[in-house]
């Protein structure tokens, strides 16, 4: 089998922020409540009458030179030949330190299964020929999946022949999520600071 | 953060990953390597008054790391799986250093306090001098832990395994001082009153160190809040966090005023004579150390990166 490396173009001129990628990763990967997986951001800029709304799908970008592989203590995390970075569920021990450490915030707890996730790309659905589900939801054909060391395929053609950026870049993990067209404010961290002093970081249950 | 009018119209919720049972852990390794430290300059030394300290810290210190490696596992969201880290360790990671630190350092503390117990002089020297890169590196590995989480700005600093180091060794001596006056209030009535008034000296040099040892601390914060206030936006956003943002009461409050300077002043100033303001000062000293831990290990993941 030949040499593979997927990735997945985002083409920001097309998406329309409706949101479809979300719930059908929700539904596939069977993701809790409260968790993401992937989500669009929306953040909007200006006052009125002159205000515009920006998206941004946000997805783990199974970086090529990921962090989270490189500080997980088990190697529950782990990088696939085909750059999927995936996450071994009987191994993961849920120290939570990938979370921590991954620059983009994509991974989450499962408060069902007690280990970490992200998104995968649908290696199963990929696996078996198919589109990852987010891909497959898109009304827009926005998000293009593909393998980017086939010159052939959609996604090569289009990082060829469009001016394309990845989310952090200084951060030296290589994001194989390349977006088209997307708005540097949306790219930065413009949320709120996160008050934890209301939020229970003393001692939640135990489980075993 | 630098545009005028921007408004986040929909973003999902992230959760905290490290909770206080990681701060806790740092808190309890750091006490553990700071008394180990001390006990083996008691040992190393050799002078008969010495010995009591000797003495305390060393059982002190294995004491301490049994209880710290427990938050690690009560953290863990499968804590059944804890073997895992022994089993398919990953060299890259500092979490993998720290567990086979974790294995071996209390092992060396155990076997030196029996020898410090048994008054078996060169097997604890030598057992000491081994310990106390173990002691060292069980504390400095943390500082690499948040150091290495690379996009938190808070915590992505060279200094980081040094701070903790030094505040290790504050905290450490605090603890000692403390348990020192404890003994010599209530459990040493007999002895006679020079070896007493020995002890009540021998406190005070220590607390005298551990004035040196905030010193220490002090610099290390100045120059990492320094360089985080003219370093990338991140970093900038990190140092206001803690300067004047949600943090600021515990950091500028808590872990400077109350645990840094007030300690300084009354252990150097007028009351340095005083048993009762040194031992004050050595409980501020651990309830700044223990609001460090809180600020770094939770203050650096609030801000947000998506
Ligand atoms: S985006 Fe984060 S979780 Fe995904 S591969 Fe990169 S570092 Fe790992
Ligand atoms: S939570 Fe699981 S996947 Fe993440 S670093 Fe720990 S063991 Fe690895």
């Amino acid at each position: 089998m030949a040499e593979k490396r997927y990735g997945m173009v985002i083409d920001m001129r097309r998406c329309i922020a409706c949101q479809a990628c979300s719930v059908a990763c929700k539904a596939e990967m069977r993701v809790p409540l409260e968790v993401f997986a992937t989500w669009v951001k929306i953040v909007e800029k200006g006052k009125y009458p002159n205000a515009q709304r920006f998206a941004l799908p946000r997805l783990c970008n199974n970086c090529g030179n990921p962090i989270c592989t490189r500080n997980c203590p088990t190697k529950a995390t782990y990088q696939r030949e085909d750059g999927i970075v995936e996450i071994d569920q009987h191994r993961c021990i849920g120290c939570k330190y990938c979370i921590a450490s991954c620059p983009y915030d994509v991974r989450y707890y499962n408060p069902l299964k007690n280990i970490v996730q992200k998104c995968y790309w649908c290696q199963h659905r990929v696996d078996a020929g198919l589109l990852p589900a987010c891909v497959e939801g898109c009304p827009t054909r926005a998000m293009i999946f593909g393998d980017v060391d086939d010159p052939r395929s959609e996604v090569s053609r289009l990082l060829a022949s469009n001016a394309t950026q990845v989310l952090k870049k200084e951060m030296q993990t290589e994001p194989f999520v390349f977006y088209i067209g997307a708005d540097e404010t949306a790219m930065s961290n413009v949320e709120e600071e996160i008050n934890y002093f209301t939020e229970p970081v003393y001692f939640p249950k135990v489980r075993l | 953060m630098e545009h005028g009018d921007v408004n986040v119209v929909y973003t999902v919720e992230h959760q905290l990953p490290l909770i206080m049972y990681i701060g806790q852990y740092f808190f309890f390794t750091g006490l553990s390597a700071g008394s180990f430290v001390i006990s083996v300059i008691a040992t190393l030394l050799g002078r008969k008054e010495f010995k009591p300290i000797g003495k305390i810290t060393a059982i002190l210190a294995p004491i301490l790391l049994v209880v710290a490696p427990l938050n690690l596992i009560a953290d863990l969201e499968q804590p059944l799986r804890f073997w895992h880290l022994m089993v398919y360790y990953n060299w890259t990671s500092p979490i993998t250093y720290g567990s086979f630190l974790l294995t071996a350092y209390p092992i060396v503390g155990i076997i030196y306090a029996f020898m410090v117990y048994t008054d078996r002089q060169t097997p604890a020297k030598v057992l000491g001098i081994l310990g106390i890169p173990l002691a060292i590196s069980v504390h400095g590995y943390t500082g690499f832990i948040l150091a290495l989480a690379k996009a938190r700005s808070l915590w992505n600093t060279a200094a980081m395994p040094t701070i903790f180091i030094i505040s290790a060794m504050v905290s450490g001596i605090g603890l000692v001082v403390i348990i020192a006056a404890i003994r010599l209030k209530w459990f040493n009535k007999e002895a006679s009153p020079e070896t007493r008034e020995q002890d009540k000296r021998l406190i005070l040099q220590l607390a005298q160190f551990m004035a040196y040892t905030i010193m220490m601390d002090l610099f290390l914060i100045v120059s990492d809040v320094l360089v985080l206030l003219t370093a990338h936006s991140d970093a900038l956003e990190a140092g206001m966090l803690i300067l004047t943002g949600n943090f600021a009461p515990l950091f500028v409050g808590v872990e400077i005023i109350l645990g840094a300077i007030i300690p300084m002043i009354l252990v150097l100033g007028p009351t340095r004579k005083s048993l009762t303001a040194v031992v004050v000062a050595s409980i501020l000293v651990n309830i700044g150390v223990y609001a460090m831990r809180f600020v770094m290990v939770i203050g650096g993941q609030t801000i947000p990166l998506s």
